[in-house]
């Protein structure tokens, strides 16, 4: 290969290029905080209701965008295939992280429910 | 929106752009066996350029994204190859066709390579999916 074919449009050289690629530095990977747990009743983001509805909300949103990318993929308008399989293996993945907070919050209702008063 | 697989667009992009470096094989196998009439220049081999783009993302702590794309489609600057064909109808004088300089064996070569980087980056889509499900089981009994 031409050194002229390793020249990308951008004028990278794979030398440039390789220092362009982010250094994971270890100081700069200090591990995500953990949480804290809120002191006000009510977070900033509002009510439980609000948060569990937004989740929902963006589950919704990923299989909606897996329909279009399917859509997409049947009318012929420019999806890749991987494309449409990464937004269905998305879109599953995020319904399961849904049916799992459910999955939780009704065992603490049954939990409750079966206290003796 | 919430983000259940990390990382998934760098891979994405570098799919993208091996799906793109397949088509552009696939050309020039298609043409390495179509001749021209004197004069006129063969087709030339075709060969793809990646280059790396950053994007920031605002959740992963100022490290950027670094995904690939084609930055260009180069041609190939050989010389045709040149072919006796006598009976062809695009033979010059001498009964000498050109053809286009393509070496299928080097294609072949280059097709296996754009393959097995696919399927790597396949791997990676598989295990970010395998991650996040197991990640999903914590608290299963």
């Amino acid at each position: 290969m031409s050194p002229d074919l390793m020249r990308g449009a951008n004028g990278l050289t794979p030398d440039l290029a390789r220092t362009a690629i982010p250094q994971y530095e270890l100081g700069k990977l200090s591990p995500t905080s953990p949480i804290q747990p809120s002191t006000a009743i009510t977070p900033a983001g509002g009510n439980f209701e609000s948060t569990l509805g937004q989740l929902v909300s963006g589950v919704t949103a990923k299989q909606a965008a897996a329909g279009d990318a399917v859509a997409g993929l049947a009318t012929n308008a420019g999806v890749p295939l991987h494309r449409a399989m990464i937004a269905m293996e998305e879109a599953s993945v995020s319904f399961q992280l849904m049916v799992e907070v459910r999955n939780k919050l009704l065992e603490s209702y049954q939990e409750l429910m079966r206290m003796q008063v | 929106m919430i983000n259940v697989l990390n990382g998934i667009n760098t891979t994405a992009s570098a799919l993208e752009a091996e799906r793109i470096r397949m088509d552009v094989i696939s050309q020039n196998i298609a043409n390495a066996e179509v001749e021209r009439a004197p004069g006129a220049k063969p087709y030339q081999r075709r060969e793809v350029v990646f280059e790396t783009i950053l994007n920031q993302q605002p959740g992963m702590g100022g490290i950027s994204e670094a995904g690939i794309q084609v930055a260009r489609i180069a041609e190939d600057e050989r010389a045709p190859r040149m072919v006796y064909k006598p009976g062809s109808p695009y033979a010059d004088a001498q009964g000498m066709v050109a053809l286009p300089d393509i070496n299928i064996h080097e294609e072949m070569a280059d097709l296996m390579t754009a393959s097995r980087a696919f399927e790597a980056n396949l791997a990676v889509v598989r295990n970010a999916r395998t991650m996040a499900m197991q990640t999903l089981s914590i608290g299963k009994r």
